[in-house]
């Protein structure tokens, strides 16, 4: 047994894919970029701008929604949002049923904050988009999610 | 020895299934980038930002061993890639067992409305792979095999 032989034989064959990935990738209509795009923070908030918005939010600009009685929605699985969520979120079960919960509060124009765990997970940012393709115009995604709010003592519950 | 019987039909039908399984489970990855990209997002293993690079390549390559294994070229490599490429998707699937999340598997379909999500039997499906790709590594003769050429 050459296992010498075996790695190089695994190189080559990495490589072909690699190149076939990344050219296929450049070619294709529905082409991803290689690496996954930060969303941009947002610098002031203009709540009564026509334009659509999906932009991420400080803990501080999420505090200014959430005085603003904004709606706000958690994208965590049901067994986090139970042990505490920021007052009044929406949790985010069945897609569907979640769209038709924020219609029966408020049009697709008005403004949605999303968030998840903690700065690193991904949760929040996925439910914007699909909220985006939904139709949905104003989404604000506050990154620090559940960790800062609960870590600033800003107003929570939880579900027993 | 259990590797006496690693020869003929034996070897072919395990190439044959894991060829098979790895070009059939790359598809759907290769057409949807996008929605395999989320779908690596909900395991959490990646730093934010990597997980489309990794829907990008990975399906080719799973796509390419499961050629190699199926027409016979470098059949040592491609197992060696099915093992590797298993034994990542038990740690991911683990990870996420035993930190509670349940998400879409990806494994064949990235269709959000697949159905499959992991679990247990999704390892056990796993560790049979890398039984299956056992026999091949450890094979006793070179039948079908076009390059290289060592019998």
């Amino acid at each position: 047994m050459n296992f010498k032989n075996h790695i190089l034989q695994v190189n080559i064959i990495l490589s072909i894919s690699i190149v076939f990935s990344l050219a296929v990738n450049f070619l294709r209509p529905n082409s991803i970029t290689l690496l996954s795009k930060d969303l941009e923070q947002a610098d002031t908030i203009d709540i009564d701008t026509d334009e659509p918005v999906l932009l991420t939010i400080s803990i501080d600009q999420a505090k200014e929604f959430y005085e603003k009685n904004a709606l706000f929605l958690d994208a965590r699985d049901e067994v986090y949002f139970n042990k505490g969520h920021i007052k009044g979120a929406l949790k985010n079960i069945f897609f569907m049923e979640l769209i038709f919960n924020i219609e029966s509060l408020q049009s697709k124009e008005e403004p949605l904050v999303v968030y998840c765990g903690d700065p690193g997970c991904g949760d929040s940012e996925d439910l914007a988009y699909n909220l985006q393709d939904a139709g949905f115009t104003k989404l604000y995604v506050f990154k620090g999610g559940w960790l800062e709010w609960s870590a600033a003592n800003y107003p929570s519950e939880s579900i027993e | 020895m259990i590797k006496e019987y690693f020869k003929g039909p034996v070897v072919l039908v395990a190439r044959l299934i894991l060829g098979g399984v790895f070009i059939y489970a790359s598809i759907d990855k290769i057409l949807n980038p996008g929605d395999f990209a989320k779908i690596i997002n909900n395991y959490h293993v990646l730093p934010f930002g990597l997980e489309n690079l990794l829907a990008i390549t990975l399906p080719w390559v799973e796509l390419f061993a499961g050629i190699c294994l199926i027409i016979g070229v470098f059949i040592d490599g491609a197992t060696v890639l099915v093992v590797l490429m298993n034994i990542v998707f038990i740690f991911a699937i683990s990870q996420a067992l035993a930190r509670g999340i349940s998400i879409e598997c990806g494994c064949f379909s990235v269709a959000s409305d697949s159905g499959s999500n992991i679990g247990i039997q999704t390892i056990l499906r796993d560790i049979g792979y890398l039984l299956l790709s056992y026999v091949v590594y450890y094979r006793k003769d070179n039948k079908l095999e076009f390059f290289p050429k060592l019998i």
